[in-house]
Formats: structure tokens, C-alpha cells, sequence
């Protein structure tokens, strides 16, 4: 009975200390996932940037780093994106690549999906002047351009970091495209942070 | 119903425990699932973070991705404990629930670390759908908080990981919750509908449980044999009585066939039953016998049916075995008693038919029911004639008409007469005497008779009734004639031996000792013949007295020897006597005869042993209870074939023709005395050896105390003779008797004789002078001798002097009569000397005695 009593102590003990275990490392994870990466003064048009504007319809283009695991997340918006909107925007996903690095740094399973998603086009941001001049800093980070080059939505198309489902971001592009007017036009980006090189040149896009 | 309740309480419900312990086998088995299932989600979470995410990346710099860290250590928190409950409170309403919690947890965590995927948000609903394995509706709860929770939670302080945007619309996180409700109340009903379903198997599983314990108990507690036999014929299952009956284990059974205890004699007949019984629906029965362990029979009924699955395809068969030895038992008995009874019946009617006694049966009213076919002989009536009729008032004859009711009553009573007689009236008007042997029996209420006719019995019996009368008057006058003849040849023979022996004690010269010797020898034989004729008469009549007690033999023979000697030496015969014996011999005898059988023996010894000769006595003791005293002659001995005749009386075997005197009367005699004494008497002899006669007597214990005390008293006798003068009255009216008296006291100087003879006189005398003794003869002239003794003992002055019988007249019967009348001592004539003055001395020591306790 004794015995009994104490395993009964013991559970109670065991059920606290892994309630509150858990809520700190759930808290600890959540927060993890919910902190937004950093942004920097995005351009409100097309800046000068190598990667071709289509006229007839909007452009997408997402900044990514080909080794964030969150931003899969963010691939996989897009994927969705791209089917929902059936071709009605032409989709490039840059992914930056530090300059000292190997040929095939940028060569991964994220660039792969990314680049098997239906119109999208998949290129090498060397250094990440592309990002830079697009004002992304943050992996996932998604603009919506019009086809005159104005600026409609800046931000990530994931509800926290590495996390997909419905979020505010995908809806708005899907409704730009669609010519409805969004919820909103900015949302936060969750994902790692890209490899900017800070130097002046202009490094050429390249496509693999 | 309720009143049963109060008095016995009903047993814990078995569907109840049933269900229970079904239902917490379920909860153990999920937990044991559960157990499972965490550790592997928490190996896949960390395989998925390592695979999805393993590293994560600023710039150009990369780390170990938090998704990772989570995967093993918030995984672990989360799976760790509910393990941990599952191994130490396994199947509590507890462990239940802290499972649900972490299961749900563990469902975020995946979800988390598969990057919200939607196909991982499946997890959720089938965590769910694995909560329901418990069927316990309840676990849903803590599950479905733990995903409103998350939400909740989430929504408020992290909305943006949930719904995507900042602030999420409350509609979200309720459509979130219906579809989470949604399942749960398909998995509630599950839960419900299959907690009801087990309650529902936990009821017949008891009611079945019920109904194999009842079979089992009928089975095991059956008081017939029962057993489950195989396909193949072999016991597969056998209950206590059969083992009890069969006197096998089961387990010793069960090694065998029924055909392996049966009965040999059965086998041939049970073989093909089984077979038979396979496409027979109906049991079969056969009674047969079966062998025992011990290889005794057993008689049973063997019932045997199939049992059938639902298929109809035999199983096995049921045998049941019931002991019918008892029954069998009791039919060969009721067979023999049947046989017994028709036999008896048979007989019955035999004797009725042919018994000469009539066999009849009477009924409570007295009539005739049944009459054997000897009536006709009897009563002179056939049996048609008297069945129907009253016995009593149609054959008793009327003056035994009350004595027979008196029977018939006592019959119905109870009670059985035999010997019944009463007078009957024949047909012919004849009278018959019969006798009756009568019998009630309570159940049919009738009465058994046997009647016998004992008319011809009758008139024997009365013959035979006189001439015993007849036989008792002859008896009683020879009886007379033998007193009369003893007192009328004593009366001369007591005068001339009593002279006789007086002339021998006053120095007689040679010539006239000579014939003295002649005269007293004659009268001597002639006293012997007279004495055993009468020892013969009394010992065949049963009237000879006596007095047995312990005699030392050695003393007996002793004092025959004394006598014998002067014979012995008379005739030149050596008397050898015997060593002494290893100690006293004690005999039970009577002392006297003792010495009067020695004295015969002795006597024919040295009778017919020529001179020169020797007869040696012997002892040899017939182990601790007898002894023989054994007589050896040097004589001419006995040829065999007169040895048988050696014990008749009078026959003297040839020695009448020879010159030794004898009566032939001797050895009769002897061989009666010693029968009478409890003793026996026997010879062997060889011709022209010699004979050895014997007597065997049975040792008794010495009567030591009792001698020593009479010798006290004896001693205590001859003192106090020799204290005064003694005065004795002598009535007599014999001249001849008065003066050989008075010439035996003559020497006597302190006494002092009176006589008398007269009765009357006799009596005056004594109340005159008181004298110290009387010594009455019984024949005198004007008052019998034992009138006188009658008003000796009437009178308050002469009761107490001694009186002692001198009479001619020796039966025992007339001697017993005067003892009992008062008489201290009987001497029959003629008078032995030696025995007279021994007499005379004992009377005188009961005087001294009389007067020291008047004094």
C-alpha cells in the first residue's frame, strides 16, 4: 500500500515535471517558429534586376537558400500556388549562393522541387544580388509584381517557419492574380536568413 | 424475490466480472500499444527532423536545426512518461489519460516537424481513432482539450503559426474543433456501442460459463458413471464415479477402451454399438457386465449417444454407466426366492396332500379356510365339507369349548401354542383327541394349524403313567423289603460279631481264637454281601450321599494298607508299597468309599495273587489335575475277551468254581463308587502275568486350614473328656444289643450307662437324668425310635442332648430322614467297635461343648 502511495507521489511528480516540460519546449519550439526573419526596404516596383519582368502577366519571385529547411515549406506554397493560379503568373525562385562556395552548393532536393513546379523557373542568385536588390533577406521571402512592374504583395507564403498550410500570404497572392483584392498585401517571413554578400559587383543569374 | 435477497445475497455478477476483466484487458493491451507506438513516433519524429530538417542556416553559416533537438527531447518528454505509466499503472483510468495527452502532443510535434504537412495532420484523427482502442469514450476528452488547447493556445499567442495570419477569426479554431468533434462523437459511439457489445458477450460468455460449470458438476458430481469416450474409442474424460465404480484412475481410464473393462463374454455383443450408434440418432442402452480393477464383475446399464457439433459431425460419444449390481443381485435373488417359493409350495401341497397331520388354516372368526386332505382321517370329513365351517362349534367337543377359546384368544394375542389338546367329535361321533400346534399371523390374519391326532398317544401315555405308578410301588416295597431284609440280617449279625469280638478281647485259647476266627470271618462276608448289595441298590437308585472332599491319598491308602497287611501276610504276599510322592496329593473323594474302593482292590490283589507272590502299589500323576494309583499283581491275570465283563455285578468270571471266597459284587461296586466320586476305574492285564488294576481321581487343593483346625478342635475334644463323668441312656429293647453295649463301655470308668427298653421309658429316663448322650435304637415296642427323638427335640430340657441312631435299617433314606430330624450320628448294626467308641468320644466333645455355652 505504501509502495503503492509513493508510485501514486512519484506519477504526480513525473505528470508536473513533464507538463511543465513540455509547455517550456513547446513554447521554446513555437517561439523558434514564430520568429519572423528580417526585412529590409523592399522596392514598391521592378528593380533593376536580371530576372526578366513579364509583361502580359504579373511575376512572382521568391528569394530563397537552397539549404533552408523551411523554406521547403515555402516551395510547397508556392506549388500550390502555381496550380491554383494555372499559369496566370510566371514564377521565379532565386536561390543565393555565396561566392565561395562550390558549384554545386546550390545543387539540392529544395531547388529540385522547386524546380519541378509548372512554371517556375528556378535561377542562381550568386551572392545574393539578386535578393539584395529585390530587398528580401529573409529564405521564402515572395513578391508579386505586376505586369507594368508595380509592386503588389511582399512577404512569406508560410504561417510560421517551416510550416505549411493556409496563411494570409498565399491568399493574397492567389487573390492579386486573380485580380481580387487581398486581406493583405505584406506578411511576415519565416526562414533562415540568405547569404548576402555585401560587395558591389553584379553577379550574373544563372539557371542549372 | 426481495426476501431471498435479505436471506442469501446474491453471488458477484459473473457477466459483470466478465466484462470487467475483458474491458481491463483491453485497456492493457492499448497501454502496452500505446507504449509501443509512442517510442516509435518518438524514433520517426527524430528520423523526420533529421531527414525534413536536420540543420538550419543563416547565410552562409549553418547549425543543428531546433526541429532536431525537439524531435529527441521534447519527443522523449512527451513519450517517456506515459511509457513509464503504462509499465507502472498499467490499464488506470490515469495511464489512459496521460496517454491521450501525450498522443495528441506527440500528434503537434510531428506535425510541427514535418512542416504542418497536411497529410501529418491525419495523425491527429487517427491518434484519435487509436484512442478508441481503449473503447473507453472517456480517454476522447483529454484528447480533444489537448488539440482545443493547441489551438486555443496557439491561436492567442501564436495565431499566425496556426492560421496563417496575425489575428485568426474564432470561426477558425471552431471549424478546427467540429472536425475534431466530429470523429469523436463517431469514436464515442463506437466506444459505446462496443462497450455494449462486450457487455452483451461478457452475459453469454457467463451464461455459458454457468451452463459448462452445470454440465461439468452434473457431470463430475453424476452418481452414475459418466465418461467422454473418442471417435477412436478411447476414454478421453471420465467423472468420480465412474473411476469409483471401476476401480481406475481417470488417468488409468483414459489409457483404455471401454471394450478393454468389459466383460469378456460382453465383447462380441458391445463391438459393433459404437459403430451403430454413429448413424443412429436415438442413445442406446445394453445392460452388460464390465471387470473391476481388482478383476471383480460389475453388472451397470452402459447408455451411450453421440454428441454432434453444429455440424452434425460426431465429436465424441457420452457413456453413462449405471451400477446395477444390487438391482441384478436382488433379481437372481427374487428368482431363487420364486424358485424357493414354488418349491415351497410345491412341497406344501405335497405335505398337505400326504402329511397324516391335518394342515389347516383358521380364520379370525374361527372358521375353516383351508383343510389338508388328512381331515378325512381324522375328523372323518373331507376338506369341502369343513372349509367354511366354525372349527370349535362344529368338531371341539363341548367341555373344551371354553379351553379352546381361551387359545384362540391367546393366539390372537400374539402369542404360539404348541401342545395344545382338546377332545374333538369325529364325523362318526368318535372320540379323537388332538393335539394342536397353532401359529398367528397379524398380516393375513389367520392362523396356522397342525393338527395331530394323539388318541393312541394318549392312551400310551396313561398305560405308561400306571405302570410307572405301578414300577414306583414295586421300587418303594423293594426299597422296603431291602430295609427290612438289612435290619432283619444285621439284628443276629450285630449280636454275633459284637459277641464275637468281645470273646476276642478276653485271651480266648487257640482253639476257640480259631473258631472265632470262622465265626467272625462268616459273619464278616455275610455283612459285606449284605453291605454291597445295598451300595449297588442305592447307587442305581441315585441315593448314594457323598461327602466329597480333599483326602490326602497317601493317608487313604495308608489306612488300607494298615488293614490289608495282616492278610497280606497271612497269604505269604509281599505288599510293596509306593515311593512317597513329590509333595501332598490332595483327591476329591469321598473318604470312605476312597478307602472301601482301595480296600477291594487290595483285597482282590492279594485274593488272587498265589502265595509268594507280590502286589506292588504305584502314583503316577496325569499332569497337574489327576492321579493314578495303580494295584499290580503277580497273579494269573485276566484273559481279554473276560476283561469286558470284568465290572458286571455277580459275574464273577469263572472264580465261583475256585476256592477264593468272593460275592462278585467288588469291582461293581468300585467302578460305580469311583464314577460317583467323579473318578474312573480300569485294568490291563496279561494272562499268566498278572493285572494291574488302577483309579484315577481328580487333584483338588489341600484343605490344610480346615485340618488343622479340626485337629485343634479334636484336641480341644480330648481334653475336656477327661473332666467328669459321662452319663449315656441307651434305649434298646434287643437284649442281645443292650449287653454287647454295655460290655464295648465297660472299660469305659467315666461313663456311666443308663438303658432302657421302651420308648417311653427311654424318654422319661432321659428327661430324669439329662445323661450326655443317647443312643436310640428305632424298633421298639411301644414307641417307633423316632417318636422318641421327635419329644427329645420338642422338650426345651433334652433339644440339646446329643442323640445318636443305632439301627439294623441302612438306607440312605431312612438314615437322611433321622439326621434331619435331630439325630447327631447314625450307626447301622451290626455295630463296628472302632466306629462306636469314635462316635461315642466325637458326642462326647459336642456335650462339653453344649454345656461350656450353657454355661
Amino acid at each position: 500500500m505504501q509502495r503503492r502511495h509513493r508510485l501514486i507521489l512519484t506519477a504526480t511528480v513525473f505528470a508536473i515535471g513533464w507538463a511543465l516540460t513540455i509547455a517550456l519546449g513547446s513554447r521554446a519550439l513555437l517561439n523558434y517558429e514564430s520568429a519572423a526573419g528580417t526585412v529590409s526596404a523592399v522596392p514598391k516596383a521592378w528593380p533593376a534586376s536580371q530576372v526578366p519582368l513579364a509583361n502580359d502577366r504579373p511575376t512572382i519571385v521568391m528569394l530563397a537558400h537552397p539549404h533552408c529547411p523551411c523554406t521547403r515549406a515555402s516551395v510547397g506554397e508556392l506549388a500550390q500556388i502555381m496550380a491554383l493560379i494555372h499559369g496566370k503568373a510566371t514564377a521565379f525562385v532565386l536561390f543565393s549562393k555565396p561566392a565561395n562556395v562550390g558549384s554545386d552548393w546550390d545543387d539540392t532536393g529544395l531547388r529540385s522541387s522547386a524546380a519541378a513546379i509548372p512554371g517556375v523557373t528556378v535561377l542562381s542568385d550568386p551572392d545574393g544580388a539578386e535578393a539584395r536588390r529585390f530587398g528580401a533577406e529573409t529564405s521564402g521571402h515572395t513578391l508579386l509584381f505586376a505586369a507594368d512592374g508595380r509592386l503588389l504583395f511582399s512577404g512569406g507564403i508560410t504561417p510560421s517557419r517551416g510550416h505549411a498550410g493556409d496563411n494570409a500570404g498565399e491568399s493574397a497572392i492567389i487573390s492579386l492574380v486573380e485580380n481580387r483584392t487581398p486581406e493583405r498585401a505584406e506578411t511576415l517571413v519565416f526562414g533562415c536568413s540568405l547569404p548576402l554578400e555585401d560587395h558591389t559587383g553584379s553577379p550574373t543569374l544563372a539557371s542549372k | 424475490m426481495k426476501s431471498a435477497a435479505i436471506v442469501d445475497p446474491p453471488p458477484l455478477d459473473r457477466a459483470e466480472e466478465l466484462f470487467q476483466n475483458h474491458q481491463q484487458e483491453i485497456y492493457r493491451n492499448t497501454d502496452r500499444l500505446f507504449a509501443r507506438l509512442m517510442l516509435f513516433q518518438w524514433a520517426a519524429g527524430i528520423v523526420i527532423a533529421l531527414l525534413i530538417s536536420p540543420r538550419t542556416w543563416a547565410g552562409s553559416t549553418t547549425e543543428v536545426q531546433i526541429h532536431v533537438w525537439a524531435a529527441i527531447f521534447l519527443g522523449g518528454a512527451i513519450t517517456l512518461f506515459p511509457v513509464w505509466m503504462t509499465r507502472v499503472f498499467p490499464g488506470s483510468v490515469a495511464t489512459r489519460h496521460v496517454v491521450a495527452v501525450a498522443q495528441m502532443l506527440m500528434s503537434a510535434l510531428l506535425i510541427t516537424l514535418t512542416g504542418g504537412r497536411i497529410e501529418t495532420h491525419f495523425h491527429v484523427f487517427g491518434s484519435l481513432v487509436f484512442l478508441s482502442f481503449y473503447r473507453d469514450w472517456r480517454v476522447l476528452i483529454p484528447a480533444t482539450i489537448v488539440v482545443a488547447l493547441d489551438h486555443l493556445i496557439r491561436g492567442v499567442y501564436w495565431p499566425y503559426s496556426v492560421y496563417g495570419v496575425l489575428s485568426a477569426s474564432p470561426l477558425r479554431t471552431l471549424e478546427h474543433a467540429a472536425w475534431v468533434l466530429f470523429e469523436d462523437f463517431f469514436l464515442v459511439v463506437s466506444c459505446l456501442r462496443s462497450v455494449s457489445e462486450m457487455r452483451a458477450i461478457a452475459k453469454r460468455t457467463a451464461a455459458l460459463e454457468a451452463s459448462e460449470q452445470s454440465s461439468r458438476q452434473i457431470f463430475e458430481e453424476a452418481p452414475i458413471g459418466m465418461a467422454l469416450v473418442g471417435l477412436d474409442e478411447r476414454f478421453k474424460q471420465a467423472n468420480t464415479s465412474l473411476c469409483e465404480m471401476m476401480g481406475y484412475s481417470e488417468q488409468e481410464l483414459t489409457e483404455r477402451t471401454p471394450l478393454d473393462i468389459t466383460h469378456p463374454d460382453d465383447v462380441g455383443s458391445s463391438k459393433g454399438l459404437a459403430h451403430a450408434m454413429l448413424t443412429e440418432a436415438a442413445p442406446s442402452s445394453v445392460e452388460k457386465r464390465f471387470i473391476r480393477k481388482g478383476g471383480d464383475m460389475l453388472w451397470a446399464t452402459r447408455t451411450a449417444t453421440v454428441i454432434r457439433n453444429e455440424t452434425g459431425k460426431p465429436r465424441h460419444y457420452l457413456v453413462m454407466v449405471e451400477d446395477i449390481s444390487k438391482r441384478k443381485h436382488a433379481e437372481s435373488a427374487l428368482r431363487d426366492s420364486r424358485r424357493e417359493l414354488e418349491s415351497a409350495h410345491h412341497a406344501k401341497q405335497l405335505i398337505m396332500d400326504n402329511s397324516q397331520d391335518v394342515i389347516c388354516t383358521i380364520d379370525e372368526l374361527g372358521r375353516f379356510v383351508t383343510v389338508s386332505a388328512a381331515c378325512e382321517q381324522l375328523w372323518g370329513y373331507t376338506p369341502a365339507e369343513l372349509v367354511g365351517r366354525q372349527y370349535i362349534e362344529y368338531l371341539v367337543h363341548p367341555d373344551d369349548h371354553a379351553s379352546s377359546k381361551t387359545v384362540a384368544a391367546d393366539l390372537r394375542a400374539g402369542r404360539k401354542v404348541t401342545g395344545f389338546v382338546n377332545r374333538n367329535t369325529r364325523k362318526d361321533g368318535a372320540i379323537v383327541d388332538v393335539l394342536w400346534s397353532l401359529s398367528w399371523s397379524e398380516s393375513d390374519r389367520i392362523v396356522f394349524c397342525v393338527a395331530h391326532d394323539v388318541t393312541e398317544r394318549a392312551r400310551i401315555e396313561k398305560a405308561l403313567r400306571e405302570a410307572k405308578e405301578d414300577a414306583d410301588r414295586a421300587n418303594m416295597a423293594k426299597s422296603e423289603f431291602l430295609s427290612r431284609m438289612s435290619h432283619e440280617l444285621r439284628t443276629p449279625l450285630n449280636a454275633i460279631l459284637g459277641f464275637g469280638q468281645l470273646l476276642e478281647r478276653q485271651s480266648p485259647s487257640e482253639t476257640q481264637k480259631k473258631r472265632l476266627g470262622y465265626l467272625l470271618g462268616a459273619g464278616r462276608h455275610l455283612l459285606n454281601l449284605i453291605n454291597e448289595v445295598l451300595d449297588i441298590s442305592r447307587i442305581e437308585a441315585g441315593n448314594l450321599q457323598l461327602s466329597l472332599e480333599g483326602v490326602r491319598i497317601e493317608d487313604a491308602l495308608a489306612e488300607a494298607l494298615d488293614l490289608m497287611r495282616p492278610m497280606a501276610e497271612e497269604r505269604n504276599i509281599e505288599l510293596s508299597t509306593p515311593a512317597p510322592l513329590d509333595g501332598e496329593c490332595f483327591v476329591r473323594a469321598d473318604r470312605q468309599r476312597l478307602k472301601q474302593v482301595l480296600l477291594n482292590l487290595i483285597t482282590n490283589a492279594i485274593k488272587y495273587t498265589g502265595a509268594g507272590g507280590k502286589a506292588t502299589i504305584s502314583y503316577e500323576r496325569l499332569g497337574t489335575n489327576a492321579i493314578r494309583l495303580g494295584i499290580t499283581d503277580t497273579g494269573a491275570g485276566i484273559s481279554p475277551d473276560k476283561l469286558a465283563r470284568l465290572f458286571t455285578p455277580f459275574d464273577r468270571l469263572g472264580a465261583e468254581h475256585s476256592t477264593v471266597e468272593g460275592t462278585g459284587l467288588g469291582l461293581a461296586l468300585c467302578q460305580r463308587l469311583m464314577q460317583a466320586m467323579e473318578g474312573s476305574v480300569g485294568v490291563k492285564s496279561t494272562l499268566g502275568e498278572g493285572s494291574t488294576f488302577w483309579i484315577e481321581l481328580p487333584i483338588t487343593d489341600s484343605p490344610l486350614t480346615v485340618a488343622a483346625l479340626r485337629k485343634s478342635e479334636s484336641l480341644n475334644r480330648e481334653n475336656g473328656a477327661t473332666a467328669g463323668k459321662r452319663t449315656i441312656l441307651y434305649v434298646e429293647d434287643n437284649l442281645s444289643n443292650l449287653m454287647l453295649v454295655e460290655q464295648m463301655l465297660a472299660d469305659q470308668a467315666d461313663i456311666e450307662l443308663l438303658t432302657a427298653m421302651q420308648g417311653r421309658l427311654g424318654f422319661d429316663l432321659a428327661l430324669q437324668h439329662l445323661p450326655d448322650l443317647i443312643l436310640l435304637d428305632l424298633h421298639l415296642p411301644d414307641l417307633p425310635g423316632w417318636k422318641v427323638l421327635e419329644q427329645l427335640q420338642r422338650n426345651a430340657a433334652t433339644c440339646r442332648i446329643p442323640v445318636v441312631v443305632i439301627s439294623a435299617d441302612a438306607t440312605q433314606r431312612q438314615i437322611d430322614r433321622l439326621l434331619a430330624a435331630g439325630a447327631r450320628a447314625y450307626l447301622t448294626k451290626p455295630i463296628e467297635v472302632a466306629e462306636f467308641y469314635r462316635v461315642i468320644e466325637d458326642m462326647n466333645s459336642v456335650a462339653e461343648e453344649t454345656e461350656v455355652a450353657a454355661a
